[in-house]
C-alpha cells in the first residue's frame, strides 16, 4: 500500500479523491463524486428513499428497470428469503418508457446525484428505441443495459448469456445515444469474460456485474415453490463470493471501467470489490435492510483511505490482481488457519 | 394502456393524516427494549424506546420494520414489519405484538430487555376515523389485533363507542381484556369454543354491523373474504364502510421494491406506502 500521502485522522481529510469517471472514452463522461451507486431495482426511482437518506450524497443511482411497454409484474408472492440472501421475482413492474419519461427525468434534472436508467427489452430494436427516447431527456446521466432478458427472436434465449447477442444490443444502443452506456452482465453467461470483451468491443463505456443468480425456494408445508413465478433472482451476501470472482476475472480482461456488485453489506465487502478491480460499486439488497448503510459506506471509505494513506481510489482498484501478489493470510482470515487455533 | 403505478402516493414521507396535516416521515433509528410481557398464548408484547416526537405523532395503522438479527449476522437478511400495538408519548415508547412464527419474529421474541433494536419507520398510512363516526366496530383476527388496540385507544380518547370483536383458534389466542380500554365492549369467538362464540368472529357481527358507522378490521386475508361475505347483506350503499389492513411479504417498506403490491380499483399499489390500510371495497381479491 502507498505510504501516508494524505493526512490521517478526520474522514474529510484533504487530498482524498473519491471521484471516478465511468465513461473515460465518452465526451459526456460519467463523473461521480464517489464510487457508491444504488443498484437498479433496489432504489425505486430515487424518490422513494429521498425522505429516508440523503440521496444526493450517492455517487449515482440506477433507476428501476424500464421496458418498452408498461408491465404489471408477476403474481404474488414476489419475494422469498434464503440463507443470507433474498429471492425476487417482481417481474419488472414499471410504467413503460413513455410513462417513465413523463414522470421522472424532469425531477432528476434538479438533482445533484447522477441518475442512470436501467433498460430491459426483448428485442434489439426495442433496446435501441428506448435509448433513443432517453437520449432526448434531461436529467439522465447514463444508461445501464440489463441484458438478462429473453431474446424473443432467439426463442427466448437470454441476451446476456451469449457474447454476440449482448454485443448486438450494445451496438444498437450505442448507435442510438451518445449518453454513457453501461452493460450489466448476467452471471448466467457461459463465459462472462467473453461477454464483457464483446460488449466492450461493441461500444460499452463500462460494464457492471453481477446481476442476480437464478434460484428458488420451496414451501415444505404446502409442497409448492414459494414464489408465484417459481424461480427468482438471488441477491445479498449469499452471492458475494461468486460476484467477486466474476468481477476479478472481467476486470483482468477489459480496459473499460468495471462496476462491481453482489452482496455488498458494508465497507469491507466494498473494499474487496475495489481490490478485485471494480472502479465503482453498486449496493442493492442491503439498502432494503439498512438504507443508511450506503451513506456510512461513503464516509467509511473516505476514513479508510485517510487512515491507509490512499489518496485516490485508483491506487487500490485491481490491487489484488496477480501483479500485486501476496501470499500472506490476511487478518480477516487468520482464524481459518490452523495456527490461529493453536494460538487461541 | 395500463399504468401500474396509477394512484400511488408520491412519497413515503408525505403520508396524509386525517387531520389534514402530514405524519412524521420514516427514518432508521436505534431503540432499546424496555419491557417484554407475555400476551396471547405464545406471543408477547415488546416495548422499546423511540424518538419522543415520533411517538407523539404516531397514529394507528402505521408500522415499523425491525432488523431481526445480530450485528455479526446477515440472517435473516430482511427486516420484519410490525404494527404498533400501543404508543406511550410520556415514556417515549412503542409496543409491538410479536408472535414467533418465522425466523425473524422468533429471534425478536427471544431478545432480553436492554437489547438495542435497529428500526425503520414509521411506515405506511393510517386507519382514518371519519369525523362524524360515533360507533366503531373493530374486528381482529389473531396478531391482527395489534393496530386495532391502538385504534381503540385513540377512539376512546375521542369519546367514541367501540366494540372490539376478536377471533382466535382457542381462548389462549385471545387478547386479555385488561389490554383494552375499559370503555370498550369486547366480543370474542373461538374455533374450539373454549371462550365466547364457537366458530369464526365473522359469525357474531350482525347486530354490530347495523350499529356501526365505521368498521375497521385487521387479520389474515381469508378473514377479510369471510368478513365481506358475512356483512354484505347487512350493508346499505356500501355503509358502514370497512377499512382493512393488508399484510404482504415486503422488503423495503418505502415503495421501492414493489414486492408487496395490492391490486386495487385505482391500479396496482405498493401496500407499504399506499397501504397497509385500504377500503375493503377498493381491493380486488
Amino acid at each position: 500500500m502507498t505510504e501516508g500521502r494524505a493526512p490521517r485522522g478526520t474522514p474529510a481529510a484533504a487530498g482524498i479523491d473519491l471521484s471516478v469517471d465511468l465513461a473515460p472514452n465518452n465526451p459526456h463522461e460519467l463523473r461521480l463524486s464517489n464510487p457508491v451507486i444504488a443498484a437498479s431495482g433496489c432504489f425505486g426511482y430515487g424518490q422513494e428513499y429521498a425522505g429516508v437518506i440523503d440521496v444526493q450524497r450517492l455517487g449515482a443511482f440506477v433507476s428501476k428497470g424500464v421496458t418498452p411497454l408498461p408491465r404489471r409484474g408477476n403474481a404474488m408472492p414476489r419475494i422469498a428469503e434464503g440463507p443470507a440472501g433474498m429471492l425476487n421475482a417482481i417481474g419488472l413492474q414499471n410504467p413503460g418508457i413513455r410513462g417513465f419519461v413523463k414522470k421522472y427525468p424532469r425531477v432528476w434534472a434538479n438533482w445533484r446525484v447522477p441518475a442512470l436508467v436501467n433498460i430491459s427489452a426483448e428485442s434489439v430494436e426495442d433496446y435501441a428505441m428506448m435509448a433513443a427516447v432517453l437520449d432526448e431527456e434531461p436529467g439522465i446521466a447514463g444508461i445501464e443495459i440489463n441484458v438478462s432478458c429473453p431474446n424473443v427472436a432467439q426463442g427466448g434465449y437470454c441476451f446476456g448469456w451469449d457474447a454476440e447477442m449482448s454485443a448486438e444490443v450494445t451496438r444498437a444502443v450505442r448507435a442510438a445515444t451518445t449518453l454513457p452506456v453501461i452493460v450489466k452482465l448476467s452471471p448466467g453467461a457461459v463465459d462472462i469474460v467473453g461477454v464483457a470483451l464483446a460488449v466492450e468491443e461493441a461500444g460499452a463505456d463500462a460494464v457492471s456485474l453481477i446481476n442476480t443468480l437464478v434460484g428458488m425456494a420451496i414451501d415444505v408445508k404446502r409442497r409448492r415453490p414459494v414464489l408465484a413465478n417459481v424461480t427468482g433472482g438471488l441477491s445479498g451476501p449469499a452471492i458475494k463470493p461468486v460476484a467477486l470472482r466474476m468481477v476479478y476475472q472481467v476486470a483482468a480482461a477489459v480496459r473499460v471501467p468495471v462496476v462491481g456488485m453482489g452482496g455488498i453489506m458494508g465497507l469491507d465487502d466494498a473494499l474487496e470489490f475495489f481490490l478485485a478491480g471494480a472502479s465503482a460499486i453498486q449496493v442493492g439488497t442491503a439498502i432494503f435492510a439498512q438504507p443508511g448503510m450506503v451513506i456510512r459506506l461513503i464516509d467509511g471509505l473516505e476514513a479508510w483511505m485517510a487512515k491507509e494513506g490512499v489518496a485516490s481510489l485508483a491506487e487500490i482498484v485491481g490491487a489484488a490482481q496477480p501483479q500485486e501478489k501476496s501470499q500472506v493470510v490476511g487478518a480477516e482470515d487468520a482464524d481459518l488457519a490452523l495456527g490461529a487455533v493453536a494460538a487461541g | 394502456m395500463i399504468d401500474p403505478e396509477a394512484g400511488r402516493a408520491e412519497r413515503a414521507d408525505q403520508v396524509p393524516a386525517g387531520d389534514g396535516g402530514s405524519v412524521v416521515r420514516a427514518r432508521e433509528f436505534v431503540g432499546g427494549i424496555v419491557a417484554v410481557e407475555p400476551a396471547m398464548g405464545d406471543s408477547l408484547l415488546l416495548t422499546m424506546s423511540a424518538p419522543e416526537q415520533m411517538v407523539r405523532q404516531l397514529r394507528a395503522g402505521r408500522f415499523f420494520e425491525v432488523l431481526c438479527r445480530d450485528d455479526a449476522s446477515y440472517d435473516p437478511l430482511l427486516r420484519r414489519p410490525f404494527s404498533v400495538f400501543r404508543s406511550d408519548p410520556t415514556a417515549s415508547t412503542l409496543t409491538f405484538l410479536v408472535r414467533p412464527y418465522g425466523r425473524g419474529s422468533a429471534w425478536l421474541a427471544e431478545r432480553p430487555v436492554g437489547t438495542r433494536l435497529d428500526v425503520l419507520g414509521p411506515l405506511g398510512n393510517t386507519y382514518e376515523i371519519p369525523p362524524r363516526a360515533r360507533n366503531l366496530l373493530l374486528v381482529a383476527g389473531g396478531v391482527g389485533a395489534a393496530p386495532l388496540v391502538m385504534l381503540a385507544d385513540e377512539a376512546v380518547r375521542r369519546g367514541l363507542s367501540v366494540t372490539f370483536a376478536m377471533g382466535a383458534a382457542g381462548a389462549a389466542g385471545l387478547l386479555e381484556p385488561s389490554l383494552l380500554p375499559s370503555e370498550v365492549e369486547y366480543v370474542v369467538a373461538t374455533e374450539d369454543g373454549s371462550k365466547g362464540h364457537r366458530g369464526y368472529v365473522t359469525e357474531v357481527l350482525a347486530d354490530y354491523v347495523r350499529w356501526a358507522d365505521q368498521i375497521f378490521a385487521c387479520g389474515p386475508e381469508p378473514m377479510y373474504r369471510s368478513l365481506r361475505a358475512a356483512i354484505q347483506p347487512l350493508r346499505v350503499g356500501g355503509k358502514p364502510p370497512v377499512q382493512i389492513s393488508i399484510e404482504r411479504a415486503m422488503a423495503c417498506g418505502v415503495g421501492a421494491c414493489l414486492a408487496c403490491v395490492v391490486e386495487t380499483r385505482h391500479g396496482t399499489q405498493a401496500s407499504c406506502v399506499d397501504g397497509p390500510v385500504y377500503d375493503l371495497d377498493e381491493v380486488i381479491w
